[in-house]
């Protein structure tokens, strides 16, 4: 079939379709993937802006923060000038809700929700996901479970303020906190989440197993799909636990039950073990897919194959595996059985193996390349940067009478960035490799540039001095730094790590002004812009309902980048050449 | 980088210290060598026109390479933390200096033993927030909450432990050397997490005599 | 169809072995015959295999929070809560079994295409499952009379929460059933085609699987 043909079939098929049926209820895996990307790029400012009033208040405590002041006592208090004081108990909600709306509402409706269903049917060669329905119902129950979250802020008493982790009892208690309904809101509004990403990974297991094109075996499907099957199957197992916790918890709460509230005969440790059983592997769950693009994304820009192949894949499996058994070494100092800390450091240390095998790939991949520096090529570098930053400082907290120390300081904060606020550096990298076969259009490569450039400084500039106060002892989660004497000498730290903060914040304008501009006026982009193997650059740009215009067929792994077989440097995983492939060159 | 550590004033803190340290240098040279490999590769195969990248899939015996290095010296950074932790939380030297640590929406409320010379009857002598305790000698806390969890946390002894309500935590510490430190919380609590702290004073054994024998002996509680 | 014929025109593309390095490092094996990927099961299959995996991890969570309380406690149930009833129950449990059974009988009938047998059986299975309800919910009154509630102590709200956690999964299970026994009714399966069946069915057997081990925890242990 001729693509002119194809491309008056898709239109056809668009007739059929009304506006909503398109645009709003659509089950089209690409149409379900953009509705995830725009909910969390509101979300990322949302969460972002959250983290902008954090920082003011740890730089300049207690000081009105400019334009604040229109909201009521006793959430923020009235300071000159049209500012507004963030009291202590706004603090607590602050970074509560920033923390749960950029992991749950951010990187994973982006990170998985996005490119899961934009890519993996794509990526495999098929026309639309196992379950579309499923699909459609997994993005609204996320939006509801957005809203509810949202809604939190505006209820008397204010949301949740117990931190992202909720330990109990103080998430058990509304007189332990001050904060009543916003706390039941944040537990259900999780809740929900919970249903909607189970629907998700049911799919995208379903798809990956089932609809792979002919030719299309386990071991020639791109890392990116390897990630997010690995990924799905990590939520599919992880989340429900946190289901159980948080049923438990809310029981607690509205119910009358004890389970975490010692004088009823209950046990706080319980809800850590709970939580941080699903916990750590929720943070795999946000890295892996981010793991999965750069492999992808290094492998086209250095135009060679991915190196070792398979070590990618078996090492995010192994990651997979260990992230089970490895929960213990976030209460090393919480009066856990102090051998069981021994052990749960052992197994963490293990689980480093693994990630130093990607990374080692990834330098391996660059090695003997033919390397071009797009954009997303530089966020790729930049996340594989952060995480080896965020891994390597991880590898003080593994070990247990360094983690006495640092435990709750900065130097937590510090780490965790790295790595998942690091994510964002894929993501960016993500939108900018895939956004001309999302919207058909090209993104502005000066302007992303500029971007990567000022993202990379700032993010550096921001997180990094947090080590320093982390050594310095700075506990987290506090609001007023300078009631600390032991603290003082360090305070100029963190008026350095705001300004940088707020240029970071404000570097990210330059993205929204590329992303925007460009989906209305960008360039047209043409099928393979940047002459990539995988098989969603052989369907039309942007794809149809039902993405190819044949059903392609695989012939060779996704990397086959430079092959002396053909003298283009690439050769699509679905190009056929016949028996005898003429060896030029 | 580390000049920051605040001031080491345990006996423990001495190892806690040389394990960081050994760690920064050996992260420290992983991350340089990464990230000058990374460089270095970037600028010499950058893309030039007509040439054409090295095709290859990896290799066996690196991938082995890289996968048991890291793995060799994770394991032994981890047995030689084990013995490290083991002496600080999992054996409590024997001591007949007890002191108790009650954790409360936003206190620390310190006890010494009274007349009856044992911790938890009712003749205990209390304090709010300040802990005093003589120079060199083991000094062995009993950690409990009342409310909600609080983390005991002095920087200076590089010593910390959650304080959780229906629990008793013994741990303990030896100070090196008198002086005034700071002891905040270091677990989320509540509104007042920020600024829930207290301070510690180490002695020199005749002034913590003076000072006890005016505040513990027969004190009006 | 167009692809067979490409299929056939395919082989080992020619590169040097020297130059791919197979093995670990990855690699191109030989291409096997392109063909559409031969399903190992039904999407419907694949996806309730799942969901029973996601549930199993749910009751897991449940199950490992009982286990630290009963653990915990040596006396158990606590002093002054009513005993479960275990008789009941346990007749309970066997009718409960039984709906597997059947359960499984007709899906066997409708392989050998008999729908009347089938339509028999379900009735029979949906009976039991009702029956089993009003015993559990008749059981629940009782003891909520005898003052086991969810806040009466850890071992109400265990009970209710587990048990109760169970009893809404067999009435899922029922809606779900009368839903397929609705559409077999109406004459949907045929011996060929029985997916909606089966995958029912699977939950049915999950939910059934599970009982006995709630019931030997919950009740016995
Ligand atoms: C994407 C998220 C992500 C990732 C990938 C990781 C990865 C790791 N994390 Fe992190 N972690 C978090 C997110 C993440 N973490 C979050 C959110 C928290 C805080 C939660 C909270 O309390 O709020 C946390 C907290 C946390 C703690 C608890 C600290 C405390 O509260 O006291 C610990 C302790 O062991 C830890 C360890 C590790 C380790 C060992 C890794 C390893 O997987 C890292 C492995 C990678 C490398 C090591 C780098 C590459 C390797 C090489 C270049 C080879 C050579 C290296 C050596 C030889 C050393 N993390
Ligand atoms: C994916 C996860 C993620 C991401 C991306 C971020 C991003 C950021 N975080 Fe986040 N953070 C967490 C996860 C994350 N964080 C978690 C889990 C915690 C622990 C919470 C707890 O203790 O319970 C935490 C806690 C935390 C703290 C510690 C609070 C405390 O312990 O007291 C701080 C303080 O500096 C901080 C800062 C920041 C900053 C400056 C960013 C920046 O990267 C944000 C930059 C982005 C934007 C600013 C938005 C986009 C920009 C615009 C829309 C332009 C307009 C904006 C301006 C002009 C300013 N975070
Ligand atoms: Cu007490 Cu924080
Ligand atoms: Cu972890």
């Amino acid at each position: 079939m001729s693509e002119t043909a194809a491309a008056h079939a898709s239109h056809e098929h668009h007739q059929e379709l009304g506006f909503l049926r398109t645009y709003i209820f659509s089950l089209d895996h690409k149409m379900i993937g953009r509705q995830f990307l725009f909910m969390g790029l509101l979300m990322i400012v949302v969460g972002g802006l959250l983290a902008m009033l954090v920082r003011w208040e740890l730089a300049w405590p207690e000081t009105p923060v400019p334009g604040l002041g229109f909201i009521p006592e006793p959430y923020i208090y009235p300071g000159d000038h049209g500012g507004g004081i963030i009291p202590p108990p706004t603090y607590n909600a602050l970074f509560t809700m920033h923390a749960t709306i950029m992991i749950f509402f951010v990187v994973m409706p982006i990170m998985v929700g996005t490119f899961g269903n934009f890519l993996i049917p794509l990526m495999i060669g098929t026309r639309d996901m196992a379950f579309p329905k499923l699909n459609m119902l997994s993005f609204w129950i996320g939006a509801i479970a957005t809203c509810v979250m949202l809604s939190s802020f505006f209820v008397p008493g204010g949301p949740a303020a117990g931190g992202w982790t909720s330990y109990a009892p103080l998430s058990a208690r509304p007189q332990y906190t001050g904060v009543d309904l916003g706390q039941d809101l944040w537990i259900i509004s999780l809740l929900i989440l919970g249903v909607s990403s189970l629907m998700g990974s049911i799919n995208y297991i379903t798809t990956i197993i089932n609809m792979r094109a002919p030719g299309m075996t386990y071991f020639r499907m791109p890392l990116t799909v390897w990630s997010l099957f690995v990924t799905a199957i990590l939520l599919l197992l992880a989340l429900p636990v946190l289901t159980a916790a948080l049923a438990m918890l809310l029981f607690d709460r509205i119910a009358g039950t004890s389970f975490f509230l010692p004088d009823g005969g209950g046990q706080p440790l319980l809800w850590q073990h709970m939580f941080w059983f699903f916990g750590h592997p929720e943070v795999y769950i946000l890295v892996l897919p981010a793991m999965g693009v750069t492999s992808d994304i290094l492998s086209t820009f250095s135009r060679k194959p991915i190196f070792g192949y398979h070590a990618m894949a078996f090492s995010m499996i192994a990651i997979a595996f260990l992230s089970w058994i490895v929960w213990g070494h976030h209460m090393f100092v919480s009066g856990m059985n102090p051998l069981l800390g021994t052990a749960f450091m052992m197994t963490t240390m293990v689980i480093a193996v693994p990630s130093a095998i990607k990374v080692f790939n990834w330098l391996g991949t660059l090695w003997g390349g033919n390397i071009r520096l797009t954009s997303p090529m530089l966020f790729a570098l930049g996340f594989v940067s952060n995480f080896l930053i965020g891994g390597l400082s991880g590898i003080f907290m593994a070990s247990t009478p360094v983690d006495i120390f640092i435990h709750d300081t900065y130097y937590i904060v510090a780490h965790f960035h790295y790595v998942v606020a690091g994510i964002i550096f894929a993501l960016f990298a993500a939108v900018y490799y895939w956004f001309p076969k999302m919207f058909g259009r090209r993104m502005n490569e000066g302007l992303a540039k500029i971007h990567f450039v000022l993202t990379y400084i700032f993010f550096n500039g921001t997180f990094f001095p947090m080590h320093f106060l982390g050594i310095a002892g700075h506990m987290r989660r506090i609001y007023n730094p300078t009631q600390y004497e032991f603290l003082l000498p360090m305070q100029h730290w963190n008026v350095f790590i705001t300004i940088s903060a707020l240029c970071l914040g404000a570097s990210q304008i330059f993205f929204l002004v590329n992303f925007i501009w460009s989906l209305i006026a960008g360039k047209k982009a043409e099928r393979n812009p940047w002459q990539a193997n995988t098989l969603e650059w052989s369907a039309p740009t942007p794809p149809p309902h039902g993405n190819f215009e044949v059903q392609p067929v695989v012939y060779r792994g996704p990397y086959e980048y430079s092959s002396p077989e053909v003298k283009e440097d690439w050769l699509p995983q679905d190009k056929n050449l016949g028996v005898a492939a003429v060896r030029t060159h | 980088m580390l000049q920051w550590l605040p001031e080491d004033v345990s006996t423990f803190g001495q190892e806690i210290d040389s394990l960081f340290y050994l760690i920064y240098y050996i992260t420290a040279v992983t991350f340089i060598l990464v990230t000058v490999v990374m460089v270095v590769f970037l600028i010499k195969y950058r893309e030039q026109s007509g040439r054409r990248a090295t095709y290859t899939h990896g290799n066996t015996t690196l991938e082995i390479i890289w996968t048991i290095i890291p793995a060799a010296i994770l394991i032994v950074l981890a047995l030689m933390s084990a013995s490290t932790w083991a002496k600080v939380k999992r054996h409590v030297p024997d001591t007949d200096f007890e002191v108790g640590v009650t954790a409360k929406q936003f206190n620390w409320e310190i006890s010494y033993p009274g007349p009856d010379g044992k911790l938890g009857t009712d003749d205990d002598v209390k304090f709010d927030n300040d802990l005093h305790v003589p120079v060199h000698k083991v000094v062995r806390l009993v950690i409990a909450s009342r409310d909600v969890i609080h983390s005991f946390f002095i920087p200076n002894m590089r010593f910390k432990q959650d304080a959780v309500p229906g629990r008793q935590i013994i741990n303990w510490f030896e100070a090196t050397k008198p002086g005034k430190y700071e002891l905040p919380c270091a677990e989320l609590c509540g509104f007042g997490h920020s600024g829930m702290k207290g301070w510690l004073f180490v002695m020199t054994p005749d002034e913590y005599k003076k000072w006890a024998d005016e505040n513990l002996a027969a004190k009006p509680q | 169809m167009a692809q067979s014929s490409t299929a056939r025109k395919i082989d080992e593309p020619s590169v040097p072995l020297e130059v791919r390095r197979p093995g670990f490092g990855g690699g191109e094996p030989p291409p096997p015959p392109v063909r559409p990927n031969a399903q190992i099961a039904s999407n419907a299959w694949l996806a309730v295999l799942m969901l029973l995996g996601a549930e199993a991890m749910f009751f897991a969570g449940l199950i490992g929070a009982f286990l630290v309380f009963r653990i915990a406690s040596p006396i158990w149930p606590p002093p002054f809560q009513p005993r479960l009833p275990i008789e009941v129950t346990g007749a309970n449990t066997l009718i409960l079994l039984a709906s597997a059974v059947t359960i499984r009988l007709g899906l066997r009938a409708i392989q050998r295409g008999e729908p009347a047998r089938l339509m028999r059986l379900m009735s029979w299975t949906a009976a039991a499952g009702t029956i089993f309800l009003l015993i559990q919910g008749f059981e629940w009154f009782r003891l909520l009379h005898f003052g086991l509630t969810l806040s009466s102590s850890i071992y109400g709200g265990l009970f209710y929460t587990i048990i109760g956690c169970h009893a809404l999964h067999v009435f899922g299970a029922l809606i779900w059933l009368l839903v397929v026994f609705q559409k077999a009714h109406s004459g949907k399966y045929t011996r060929e085609n029985y997916v909606g069946l089966q995958t029912c069915g699977m939950y049915w057997t999950f939910v059934v699987g599970l009982w006995p081990v709630l019931y030997g925890l919950v009740y016995l242990y």
